[in-house]
């Protein structure tokens, strides 16, 4: 998948091999879950190469995640596009790196900051998290006060139009940015992928999901956000 | 009146069950079938001319209790309010709501960026990149 992680603990005891261990399991499920990778479980898998019986449980986990959000989306959110091969890589990138995070808790630490791509789960904070600005890269549209949780953005500057709305499969062009604050990555990252793919009706979609809080950037420079949004009290201006 | 009040009866009564039905997501669904709640209008107060508002008892549901009024205009209901209904999350995540507010520019003290997939092109430009740096 390709994208870079950082990784900040506070803890003043950090065990041997913790932040490896991260890296190691990220590396290991794009190994097994890439869609770009021909010998990947995910690509055997979507060629019909496996059958559904010899699935990891892992890839069991992920793709029973993916008919659920494809179900609450009204087939919005689909990782099997006609004319395309199996590609759950929006499920995986938010599942993989919420258990990264329960590795990491696991291993005893309780205060880290852990961004994948953009994706982002804090444990034991405050911690600042920025949005980025959807037209200008180095500047911020809200900062968010975390203590635990995680924070998802869907947006098209990176990539363009790369969501695809899996009722039309054609690009999702409703939204500017769409970012979701939820208890966990795998639920932030689908729900902002989610909610994206529909479009203006994704806002409050996201919004009414437990746990969900949303931040959305509409063309033309409108924001609407959900009232529990944890905003930070204003900072610096710019 | 006396024509009215049994209407009012079964009306209350029959929103209790649409108050308690939750779109369930999971593979077991429950179903209120038994135990209608006794409900009785038992107070009123006359509005406007010509319409009669009903208050209902509070009823004891399993989530909170429920109270509502209904409102009359002869044989027809012309208003149905709910005086109590249980702060559960169901009911409040069922109507979210959303603040509009104007985009802004703003940069400030922060610990980690969202934003859409970064690629490693991208990242060398990023705010991450720059916070990243400066930990280092």
């Amino acid at each position: 998948m390709g994208f870079p992680v950082s990784l900040r603990v506070d803890d003043r005891v950090v065990p041997d091999g913790a932040g490896d261990a991260v890296f190691a399991w990220l590396r290991e499920v794009d190994a097994r879950f890439s869609p770009f990778k021909a010998d990947s479980e995910v690509s055997r898998y979507g060629r019909g190469e496996l059958s559904a019986d010899e699935l990891s449980a892992d890839l069991v986990e992920v793709l029973a995640l993916c008919e659920r959000y494809r179900v609450a989306t009204g087939g919005a959110f689909d990782v099997r596009l006609p004319g395309r091969g199996l590609d759950p890589c929006a499920v995986v990138k938010g599942w993989s790196v919420q258990r990264a995070a329960e590795l990491l808790t696991r291993a005893g630490l309780t205060r880290f900051c852990l961004n994948a791509g953009g994706d982002v789960v804090v444990s034991g904070g405050p911690w600042r998290v920025g949005v980025r600005h959807p037209e200008l890269a180095d500047r911020l549209c809200a900062v968010l006060d975390l203590t635990d949780g995680a924070v998802a953005t869907s947006a098209r500057y990176e990539r363009g139009d790369h969501i695809l709305d899996g009722r039309t499969g054609r690009p999702a062009t409703g939204l500017d940015s769409l970012t979701v604050v939820a208890p966990t990555l795998t639920e932030a990252d689908a729900v902002a992928t989610a909610a994206f793919a529909l479009g203006a009706d994704g806002v409050e979609w996201a919004a009414a999901r437990d746990g969900c809080e949303v931040y959305a950037v509409l063309p033309g420079g409108r924001v609407l956000r959900s009232a529990g949004f944890p905003t930070a009290a204003a900072g610096a201006p710019a | 009146m006396k024509r009215v009040i049994p209407a009012l009866v079964l009306s209350v009564a029959g929103l209790i069950p649409v108050w308690r039905y939750e779109p369930s997501t999971g593979t077991t669904s429950t179903t209120e079938s038994a135990s209608t709640p006794s409900v009785s209008s038992s107070t009123s107060s006359s509005g406007s001319p010509g319409s009669t508002t009903f208050t209902g008892t509070t009823v004891a549901t399993e989530k909170g209790d429920v109270q509502v009024q209904v409102t009359f205009e002869g044989d027809r209901i012309t208003a149905v309010e709910m005086l109590k209904q249980p702060d559960h999350p169901q009911t409040t995540a069922a109507l979210p709501k959303l603040v509009a507010e104007t985009l802004a520019a703003q940069s400030a003290d922060i610990d980690t960026v969202s934003g859409a997939t970064v690629t490693s092109d991208g990242y060398r430009e990023s705010l991450q990149a720059a916070i990243d740096a400066n930990g280092a």
